[in-house]
C-alpha cells in the first residue's frame, strides 16, 4: 500500500533533531471519556502537566521525551521523523520520531494497544499487508527511505528481518526453514545453503539440538525451539535491522531466557528493535529503551535512565507498576 | 440428602455432601444423554442408508452373473420315431413330425386328443427331408420327386372362460420344383427375409448328389399373400468342392452354405446371375479329424454354431475382414469341447443361445459371451431337443421316444463378467472389443453391455472437464486469496457461488445449442486462444516485474488489475481474430473437387491427419461447460483452503522478502495442499456423476478413444439414455444398475484415496 499524505497533522519543514522536545500540534478529536477516567485514576492534578493524557485532554500537542545520550554523535541506522498512522479513520501513530543507533538494541515498552507492533511493523512495510492503512512522516534505513513510492519493498524485507510474537515456522524442515531467505533470493549451491544454515542456528543457539535432525519437520520443535528457529531464519539472509515483536511471549521462562541470552549475542551484530511488555526483559536485554503510550513516543532514553531516572511522569508510572 | 427426621436448622449448619454440591442437574444430564443417542442414530441412519443402498443394488445386479437354472418339470410320451420336433411358445402343444410324414401335436397342459395332419398326403408326395425353422415355424419338407415344400406352423390362443387353448394351425403350400433332375431330396432348407427368399436342398439323382437352390418371389396381392413362385433357379453342384452332407439357406435370403463329407463349407451368395462361390473355409482344419458333425444357424443367421466329429465347438461369424469389402465366415468363438458328435441340437428363437447334445450330455450356450450357461449329463440320450418361445422350457425326446420337460430359468443369458468388462468378438464386427449398444432395430440384434466403453467415457469427460477446470479454478483461487485487493475478492466470491448455482441442464443448454456450433466453425481461433491467453499473462508478469518499482508501487492492486485484464482481453480477441488466419496457413485439406487448390476447415483437417473424428458435439464444448460446472466447486474449496493459511505464515515468509508469489507458491500452496487436494477431489466426483451437461452437449456415443473432437457417453448419461428403454428387471435395468455401481465404486474409490492422500499431506503441512 503506498503511503499517502495526511490530511491532518502532516509533516512540514526539516525532520526534528534528535535531542530536542518534540512538541507538536495535535488536532485529535475530544477525548474519550475513558481517557478522563484514566486521568483521573492515574494522574493527579499537580502533574497534570507532565501526563499524556493530560495534554489529550486538555487538547494539548504531546511532546516526546529524548535523552541527550541517544541524541550524542551515534550513527542511527533506522530513523523515523514525525511519523503518523491510521487504520482507517482510527489513528494508532500520533508524530513518532525516533532514531535507532547501528548495532544496539532498542526495546520498545508500553501498555498494550500502545501502537508499539504497529511501529515495528513499519519499519519492514508489513502493514503493507493491512488495506486501511495510511501513514505520514519519514521512515528511513540507512539512505533508503522506507514510505516512498519508489521503495522496493522486497528488497527493504530482505534487508530487515522479522521475529513475530507467535512462532512461525514454516511447514518445511528445519533446514529449509533457515534457508528460505537465501532460497527465494535464487541462491541454489547446496555447500552455501549448508554453511548459512549452521551459521544461523549457531548464532540462534540451537545448532546443538537440531544439528542431527535438520531435514525433520521444524513442526516437531518444542516452542522455544521453534522461536529460536525464527530467529536463525531472521539472521540467515544478515539483515541489517532486527525486528522483534515480543518474541517471548508466548515462551516459558527457560525458552525465555535462552532466547534473551541470543539476543544479548546479538547486540553488535546486529540492530535489534524488540517490542516487549515485560519491563525487566528490556531491561535486561537493551541498550535504550522507548516508552510508547496511547499511540506517542513518551520518553526515549539509555535503558537504564528509563528505568532509573524516568524524566516523565507517565514513564515512571508505568515502570513502577503504577499502570500497564 | 438430609434425613427428614432430623431438624432443619442442622441442615443448614451440615453442608451438603460434596457429591450433592458437585452433581449436575438432572435435565441437564437428560438432555445431554437424549442429544448424544439423537446424533448416535443420525450417525448410524446415515451408515445404514448409504449400506442399503449399497445393498441394494448389489441386489439389483446379483442376478446378472448367475448361471441358468433347468430342472425336470414333466415327461410324458412323444409319438414314435419323429424326426423333427416343435414347439408353442407356451411349450403345451408340441408337434412331431414322424416318419410317415403326418405332424402330430399332443397336449401338455390339457387333455386334447393328439392332433395329426398328414403332411405327405398334403403335399401329394413321400416326405424324404425336413428342416425346420423354429423363429418363424416353417417346416421345409424334401420330397420324394426333387421337389420341396413349405409347412407354416401358427400357434394361436383361443381363450375361453378364461382359460388359455393354444390351436396349432398348418398350412402346407404346393410343391415347388428345385429344377433339374427328378430324385430323392436328402436335405433342404429354406431362408425368407420376407422380401428375399431362397432354397437350397441336396437331391439324389440317379445316385449323384446335385445341390440345387432356387431364388423364389410372392406376389403380394390386395387381399393377401400370393403364391410363391420360382424366379430362378441354381444348380451349384459342378460348384461344390465335396460331397454335399447339408446345405443351410439364410434367413436374408440372399445366400446358402453347403456343408460337405470332407469338412468343408461352400458359401454361396445371390449375384445377378444366380449365385457366385463366395467362401470356401474348413472350419476345423487344425483338428486331426477336421470333418464337421453339426453345423447350424445360431439366432438372425449371422453366425454358425458348427461342431466337429470330435466334439469340438465354434462359432463363425460373417463380417468384413480388415482390408476386404465383403462379408465372409470367420471363426469367432471357442466353446469348450463336446465330448463327441452332436446326436441333436437347437437355438433359442430370441437370443444367442443355442442348446447342442451330444450322447446324454446337454449343454446350453450362449454364443456372444463364449459361455456356458448349463451343461448337464442327463439320465437319458435326447435324440431331439426344441426350446420354447418364451425361452421357459427345454424339450427333449430320448431314443424310447419319451418326452421330457424341463422349466428353464435363464432371464440374462447375455449378461457375464465377461460381457461387462471382457472384450467380445460380436457378430459382424472384424475383431473383438468392448461397445455397448444395448438395444437395436431388428430382434436378431446382438444386445452389446460393455461397460468399459462407458467407463472410458467417464474418465474422458471427466478428464477434459478437470483439464480446463483445473487450472483456471486453482489459479482463481490463489488469486482470489493471495492477491486480488479485498474489494475484488468481495465481489469474486459471490459471483462464484451464483455460477456453481447454475443448474446443469442450462449449462448443457448452452453448451449443446449456443457453444458447440460456435467451437464447431471456431477451433483455431479457440486453440489460439488458449495458447495465447495463458502465454499473455507469462508475458505481461514478466514486463510487470521489469517495469520501475515506483510505477508498480503507483498502480497498486487495482492497476495491476486492470493492466492485466486489458492485456488477457487483447490477447483473448487476437485469438478469435487471428484463428480463422491460421486456419488458412495451417489447417487445409486438398479440394477434392478442384485439384491444387485447398481448403482450410480445421473440421475437415483434423481426420485427414489425425484419422480421428470430428463431431459438433465434441468432448472440448463439454470439457468447457463442465468445467465451468466444476469450477466453482474447486474455487470455492480451495479458496477457502487458501485463505485459512495462518495469516503469520505469510507474514513471515513476506518478512524474509519473498514476493507475494514466492510466499503462495512455497508456503501457501504446500500447506493448503491437503485443502486443494479436497477441492480437487470434490470437483472429480462432481465431474464423474455430472449427467445433463454429458448428456446434452455430447452424441452420447460410447466409444472408447480420447480424441478430444469426438463425443463419449458416460455412466451416468447412460442411465439418464436407456432407463425409458429397460424394462424392469430385465438384462438391460441390471446392466444400469452396474453401472449405477460402477459409478458408486468410483467414487467411493476416489474419496478413499483422495481422503487417504489428504490425511497425509495434512499431517505433512500441520501448521501449529
Ligand atoms: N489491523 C488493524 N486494524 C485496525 N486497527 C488496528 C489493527 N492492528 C492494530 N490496530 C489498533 O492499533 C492500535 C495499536 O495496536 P498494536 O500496535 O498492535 O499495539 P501493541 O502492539 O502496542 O499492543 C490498537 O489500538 C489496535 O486496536
Ligand atoms: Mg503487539
Amino acid at each position: 500500500m503506498p503511503s499517502r499524505e495526511l490530511d491532518r497533522g502532516a509533516v512540514t519543514g526539516a525532520p526534528h533533531a534528535a535531542g530536542t522536545v518534540a512538541v507538536r500540534p495535535d488536532a485529535d478529536p475530544a477525548p474519550s471519556s475513558i481517557l478522563a477516567e484514566r486521568a483521573s485514576r492515574f494522574v493527579s492534578a499537580d502533574d497534570r502537566s507532565d501526563s499524556v493524557i493530560a495534554a489529550i485532554l486538555a487538547n494539548r500537542p504531546t511532546a516526546t521525551v529524548v535523552h541527550a545520550e541517544v541524541a550524542e554523535d551515534v550513527p542511527h541506522i533506522v530513523k523515523i521523523r514525525g511519523f503518523s498512522l491510521h487504520y482507517g479513520e482510527k489513528q494508532a501513530l500520533h508524530d513518532v520520531s525516533l532514531d535507532v543507533p547501528v548495532g544496539k538494541v532498542v526495546a520498545l515498552i508500553g501498555p498494550s494497544g500502545c501502537g508499539k507492533s504497529t511501529l515495528i511493523r513499519c519499519v519492514n512495510r508489513l502493514n503493507d499487508l493491512i488495506d486501511s492503512v495510511r501513514t505520514s512522516g519519514v521512515l528511513t534505513i540507512g539512505e533508503t527511505s522506507v514510505l516512498g513510492p519508489e521503495t522496493d519493498v522486497i528488497g527493504l524485507r530482505k534487508r530487515v528481518g522479522m521475529v513475530f510474537q507467535k512462532s512461525n515456522p514454516f511447514p518445511k524442515s528445519i533446514f529449509e526453514n533457515v534457508v528460505y531467505g537465501l532460497r527465494i533470493a535464487g541462491e541454489g549451491r547446496r555447500s552455501v545453503l549448508r554453511e548459512v544454515c549452521e551459521r544461523s542456528l549457531r548464532e540462534a543457539a540451537l545448532w546443538d539440538e537440531v544439528k542431527d535432525r535438520l531435514d525433520e519437520s521444524a513442526l516437531q520443535l518444542s516452542g522455544g525451539q521453534q522461536q529460536r528457529l525464527c530467529i536463525a531464519r531472521a539472521v540467515a539472509t544478515r539483515p541489517e535491522v532486527l525486528l522483534m515483536d515480543e518474541p517471548c511471549s508466548a515462551l516459558d521462562p527457560v525458552a525465555t531466557a535462552k532466547v534473551e541470552e541470543l539476543i544479548g549475542q546479538l547486540r553488535g551484530v546486529y540492530t535489534v528493535m524488540i517490542v516487549t511488555h515485560n519491563m525487566q526483559q528490556a531491561a535486561r536485554v537493551s541498550d535504550y529503551t522507548a516508552f510508547m503510550y496511547l499511540g506517542r513516543l513518551v520518553e526515549y532514553g539509555p535503558t537504564e535512565a528509563i528505568f532509573q531516572n524516568p524524566r516523565c511522569r507517565d514513564t515512571r508510572d508505568y515502570v513502577t507498576g503504577r499502570f500497564g | 440428602m438430609s434425613d427428614s427426621t432430623e431438624p432443619s436448622h442442622l441442615d443448614r449448619a451440615t453442608p451438603a455432601p460434596a457429591g450433592a454440591r458437585v452433581a449436575t442437574r438432572r435435565s441437564v444430564l437428560l438432555l445431554d444423554r437424549a442429544m448424544s443417542l439423537i446424533i448416535r442414530l443420525g450417525g448410524i441412519g446415515i451408515i445404514v442408508a448409504v449400506l442399503g443402498i449399497f445393498v441394494f443394488i448389489l441386489w439389483q445386479i446379483l442376478p446378472l452373473f448367475r448361471g441358468a437354472a433347468v430342472e425336470l418339470a414333466s415327461s410324458g410320451r412323444a409319438p414314435p420315431g419323429a424326426r423333427l420336433m416343435l414347439v408353442d411358445e407356451w411349450s403345451e402343444r408340441p408337434g412331431f413330425l414322424g416318419a410317415d410324414g403326418t405332424l402330430t401335436f399332443i397336449d401338455l397342459v390339457g387333455d386334447a386328443p393328439a392332433e395329426s395332419i398328414d403332411l405327405a398326403g398334403r403335399v401329394g408326395a413321400q416326405i424324404t427331408a425336413a428342416h425346420l425353422r423354429p423363429t418363424t415355424g416353417t417346416i421345409a419338407l424334401g420330397l420324394e420327386d426333387g421337389s420341396f415344400a413349405l409347412a407354416d406352423v401358427n400357434y394361436r390362443a383361443e381363450f375361453d372362460d378364461g382359460r388359455r387353448r393354444v390351436v396349432p394351425e398348418v398350412n402346407v403350400g404346393a410343391p415347388i420344383d428345385l429344377g433339374g433332375g427328378r430324385g430323392r431330396v436328402l436335405d433342404v432348407d429354406y431362408g425368407d427375409s420376407g422380401r428375399d427368399k431362397v432354397a437350397a436342398a441336396i437331391v439324389e439323382v440317379e445316385g449323384k448328389l446335385e445341390v440345387r437352390a432356387v431364388v423364389l418371389t410372392q406376389r403380394r396381392t390386395l387381399v393377401g399373400a400370393g403364391r410363391i413362385e420360382v424366379r430362378g433357379a441354381f444348380d451349384a453342384t459342378p460348384l461344390v468342392g465335396g460331397t454335399p452332407k447339408a446345405v443351410l439357406a439364410s434367413s436374408k435370403g440372399d445366400s446358402f452354405l453347403v456343408v460337405t463329407d470332407e469338412g468343408e463349407i461352400d458359401y454361396f451368395f445371390a449375384v445377378d446371375s444366380g449365385f457366385e462361390l463366395r467362401q470356401r473355409f474348413s472350419p476345423f482344419e487344425d483338428q486331426p479329424d477336421p470333418r464337421i458333425s453339426m453345423a447350424e444357424f445360431i439366432f438372425g443367421d449371422v453366425s454358425l454354431a458348427l461342431v466337429g466329429v470330435d466334439g469340438t465347438n465354434r462359432v463363425f461369424s460373417l463380417f468384413v475382414p480388415e482390408g476386404q469389402s465383403v462379408r465372409t465366415w470367420g471363426r469367432t468363438k471357442q466353446f469348450p469341447p463336446l465330448p463327441g458328435p452332436v446326436s441333436a441340437y437347437t437355438k433359442s428363437t430370441r437370443t444367442k443361445a443355442f442348446l447342442v447334445v451330444a450322447g446324454s450330455l446337454a449343454s446350453l450356450r450362449f454364443s456372444t459371451t463364449e459361455s456356458i450357461r448349463w451343461q448337464e449329463e442327463l439320465p437319458f440320450a435326447p435324440r431331439l431337443v426344441a426350446i420354447s418361445g418364451k425361452n421357459d422350457r427345454i424339450l427333449f425326446v430320448d431314443e424310447s421316444s419319451r418326452l421330457h420337460v424341463y422349466a428353464l430359468s435363464d432371464p440374462h443369458p447375455e449378461a457375464s463378467w465377461r460381457a461387462f468388462f471382457g472384450r467380445i468378438w460380436y457378430e459382424g464386427a472384424d475383431r473383438p472389443g468392448f461397445e455397448w449398444q444395448s438395444t437395436g432395430g431388428t430382434d436378431d440384434f446382438e444386445p452389446k453391455l460393455s461397460m468399459v466403453p462407458l467407463l472410458i467415457g467417464t474418465l474422458k469427460g471427466t478428464f477434459y472437464a478437470l483439464l480446463f477446470a483445473v487450472p483456471i479454478a486453482v489459479s482463481a483461487a490463489m488469486y482470489a486469496s493471495q492477491f486480488a485487493h479485498w474489494k475484488v475478492r468481495a465481489f469474486v466470491k459471490p459471483l462464484m457461488e451464483v455460477m456453481a448455482s447454475l443448474p446443469s441442464v442450462v449449462l448443457g443448454f448452452l453448451a449443446a445449442l449456443w457453444l458447440a456450433p460456435i467451437i464447431e466453425t471456431r477451433v483455431p481461433s479457440v486453440l489460439l486462444m488458449l495458447l495465447l491467453i495463458p502465454s499473455a499473462g507469462v508475458v505481461l508478469g514478466l514486463l510487470w516485474s521489469a517495469a520501475p518499482v515506483a510505477v508498480r508501487n503507483r498502480a497498486g492492486l487495482f492497476g495491476e488489475l486492470t493492466v492485466l485484464l486489458c492485456g488477457l482481453l487483447v490477447a483473448g480477441a487476437l485469438g478469435w481474430i487471428g484463428g480463422p488466419l491460421l486456419e488458412r496457413l495451417v489447417f487445409t485439406v486438398p479440394d477434392p473437387a478442384e485439384p491444387g487448390r485447398r481448403i482450410a476447415d480445421f473440421r475437415l483437417w483434423w481426420p485427414a491427419f489425425t484419422g480421428a473424428d470430428f463431431q459438433q458435439r465434441n468432448s472440448l464444448v463439454v470439457g468447457f461447460m463442465m468445467g465451468f460446472a466444476v469450477i466453482p466447486i474447486i474455487f470455492t474449496i480451495a479458496e477457502d483452503a487458501l485463505s485459512n493459511v495462518p495469516q503469520s505464515l505469510r507474514s513471515g515468509s513476506l518478512a524474509l522478502g519473498a514476493s507475494r508469489w514466492q510466499t503462495a507458491v512455497r508456503i501457501v500452496l504446500p500447506t493448503a495442499s491437503a485443502g486443494i487436494f479436497s477441492a480437487l477431489m470434490i470437483g472429480l466426483g462432481r465431474a464423474v456423476g455430472e449427467t445433463m451437461i454429458v448428456l446434452m452437449a455430447t452424441g452420447n456415443t460410447p466409444i472408447m478413444d480420447f480424441n478430444i473432437f469426438s463425443g463419449m457417453r458416460t455412466l451416468s448419461a447412460n442411465i439418464a439414455v436407456e432407463l425409458p428403454e429397460a424394462p424392469h428387471h430385465g438384462t438391460l435395468y441390471r446392466a444400469l444398475f452396474l453401472g449405477a455401481m460402477l459409478l458408486f465404486l468410483m467414487t467411493f474409490a476416489v474419496n478413499t484415496v483422495a481422503e487417504v492422500l489428504r490425511q497425509h499431506l495434512r499431517e505433512r503441512f500441520r501448521t501449529i
